[in-house]
């Protein structure tokens, strides 16, 4: 095998490749744009609709407004967001149905007696209805339960008082809980779950085109046969084509990881204010290292495999129907990352794609257990070889190459 | 030089076990004469053609190009043959000067040399005014000269056409004649495979008559017509087949 043989290859490839525009759109388009537009999409939208739904004023009406104590019936009036429609607005009509058809978004019912009982200190009552298919009903329950609550303090302290008790009694110890987690393995546990899905997704979808181009596109264009009877061997065209495939897999992962980083530190963080500290996600030189070690082989597989398939297939069709079946063969086990309570463990470090899943979301929330990074790294490059002697097998095969 | 020697080739199918496609062919090309291989479809031309280009190894026999051994030194043969045929394409996204130089260096040609060479050929062609054009937006017509000029880029002393014409429009299918004839011309050894009996009476000095994967019969068109006692090379191919 000679060196110059495949950086011949390798070059003419990369040329080739680079000038596809599909290739273009799945290692470059999508991972940087498409992924934090989606997410920014999605969370600009939530947010929206949340600040939208909150500052909203929600109507409600109150049925025996007139049996309130004076000083609750001003605090609903006094309270934000909330404004009060006259029963008699709806004299005649069911108000439990005026609910349900959204006309008011909660109902709160007063007994006659409720003052009364109030001011006899006997327990009483007040019913909320709303919708809990409706957003907006929820929080405007949730409002009026504040404006319950604080009435209700106010006549415990006033009742305490009467009483000459203090009001330290109701209670008797405070508690105060602290977190210890570092900012990374707080942001680690929110988003190191779907970056490796999604890192890993990218390197396989941004090697699937040129694999496929890179054979199987070569028995499609007649191609294929000026290659065998050049004086370049089978083993160098294998292993120059491997390489392409590796380094676009290579770069739209890191692609992927770059954008998805720049979006949540820099784009979410806008939007969910307060909580943008817990966001940003730091990567510091060595979890950046290790994605890189953990890629490599795992692009490397990809690679492989997806070069064998191409070279199988008898034309550039054949070989797509393959790899959308391969495709799923790898979002499934990359999806680990995203299952609560997967831990890793020797066994979980030997299985490829999911030892790689496991270890990203790790090392993004700061952990990083170099005797599984070890195991996983050594396992998958193994496979990866494996995968490329195969290809080789395969490329120097008659009855494979010139399958009918 | 060519020279083949009881070149046998087998498949193997699931379906339908052992097909002998090619069954101790042997014949000689010498140089300055186009040979030509002819038969029907499925006759075993192709085949052949394959195991003389390295592109298939043969079952048994073997083949000698200009004194280096088909099934022994693939390697070494490959740098002395041109490969072409009707269905060979290109590199859509790729002009023909880069394709071009794409294959001089896998044959080890230096940098120089490629450009010498492709200078020539472009001009031999006519093809400077689309040298640097993609090749996906060439006429059919231009393509075949993109092909041509990449399967001679190393000056090979032998050629391989397998079924060159076929599927070719006019245009397209005279330059491959022409080529073919200049080939030989200068003194390189022609081989070349047809199932168009018009095509062989008019370009081949000697013709080989395949059917079912055996060569029935050798020889000159002239020498062929005589033997059947027919008037024209399809009658005789009917008549040397049938019986």
């Amino acid at each position: 095998m000679q060196l110059s043989n495949i950086v011949t290859i390798f070059k003419k490839e990369m040329t080739d490749t680079l000038r596809d525009r599909r290739t273009l759109i799945f290692m470059l388009l999508i991972p940087i744009a498409a992924i934090p537009l989606l997410m920014m999409g999605l969370s600009s939208l939530m947010v929206s609709q949340i600040t939208k739904v909150k500052e909203e004023t929600s109507e409600i009406v109150i049925e025996g407004e007139s049996f309130l104590p004076e000083e609750l019936r001003s605090m609903f009036a006094e309270a934000p967001g909330l404004s009060i429609r006259g029963e008699d607005e709806f004299e005649g009509r069911d108000l439990m149905d005026e609910l349900k058809q959204g006309n008011f978004q909660a109902l709160v019912v007063v007994s006659d007696g409720f003052s009364s009982d109030l001011e006899r200190e006997n327990q009483t009552e007040i019913e909320i209805f709303y919708d809990e298919a409706e957003i907006k009903s929820e929080f405007t329950e949730d409002k009026i339960r504040d404006v319950l609550s604080d009435y209700k303090e106010q006549i415990v302290q006033k009742r305490m008082e009467q009483r000459d008790i203090s009001t330290d009694i109701l209670t008797p110890f405070t508690t105060t809980s602290q977190n210890v987690a570092p900012l990374q393995k707080i942001a680690g546990k929110e988003f190191g779950a779907i970056l490796p899905y999604l890192i890993i997704i990218m390197c396989f979808m941004g090697a699937m085109y040129p694999a496929i181009d890179l054979a199987a596109g070569e028995k499609e264009r007649g191609t294929l046969e000026t290659l065998l009877v050049s004086p370049a061997t089978r083993g160098e065209f294998v292993v120059g084509k491997y390489i392409v495939i590796l380094v676009t897999g290579v770069v739209a992962a890191f692609l992927s990881l770059g954008s998805l980083v720049f979006s949540l530190n820099y784009m979410v963080e806008d939007l969910l204010k307060g909580m943008s500290k817990m966001l940003a996600i730091e990567l510091d030189v060595h979890t950046i290292i290790l994605v890189f070690l953990i890629i490599l082989p795992l692009a490397g597989i990809f690679a492989g495999v997806l070069l064998s398939v191409s070279i199988f297939a008898r034309s550039f069709k054949e070989a797509q129907s393959y790899v959308t079946a391969l495709n799923m063969a790898v979002i499934l086990p990359a999806f680990v990352s995203l299952l609560p309570g997967v831990e890793m463990d020797y066994s979980m470090a030997l299985i490829p794609v999911v030892n790689a899943s496991l270890i990203m979301k790790n090392a993004i929330s700061g952990s990083i257990e170099w005797n599984f990074v070890f195991v996983a790294l050594l396992s998958n490059a193994v496979l990866a070889a494996v995968t490329l002697v195969f290809c080789k097998k395969w490329f120097e095969k008659e009855s494979i190459l010139f399958r009918m | 030089m060519i020279q083949a020697e009881k070149l046998t080739k087998i498949f193997k199918d699931k379906k339908r076990g052992e097909i002998k496609a090619v069954d101790q062919v042997s014949f000689t090309c010498e140089p300055g004469v186009v040979y030509g291989l002819l038969g029907p479809n499925g006759a075993g031309k192709t085949t052949t053609l394959r195991m003389l280009s390295t592109a298939l190894r043969p079952t048994s026999g073997t083949a000698i190009i200009n004194g280096v051994d088909v099934a022994k030194e693939p390697q070494k043969v490959r740098s002395q043959i041109g490969f072409l045929s009707g269905d060979t394409g290109l590199y859509g996204r790729l002009s023909p000067r880069e394709m071009v130089r794409y294959f001089g260096k896998l044959y080890g040609m230096s940098k120089s040399a490629i450009e010498e060479r492709t200078e020539k050929l472009f001009g031999m062609l006519d093809m400077h005014d689309f040298a640097d054009a993609r090749n996906e937006k060439l006429s059919s017509g231009m393509k075949q000269k993109v092909s041509i000029a990449r399967s001679v880029v190393h000056d090979p002393p032998s050629m391989i056409f397998d079924e060159p014409t076929t599927g070719l429009d006019v245009m397209s299918s005279r330059t491959i004649v022409q080529f073919i004839r200049r080939c030989c011309d200068e003194g390189k050894t022609v081989i070349f495979s047809t199932h168009i009996m018009s095509e062989a009476m008019r370009l081949c000095d000697k013709v080989g008559i395949i059917h079912e994967g055996k060569l029935y019969a050798e020889g000159s068109v002239h020498q062929l017509l005589e033997k059947t006692g027919t008037d024209n090379l399809e009658s005789a191919f009917i008549k040397i087949v049938g019986e």
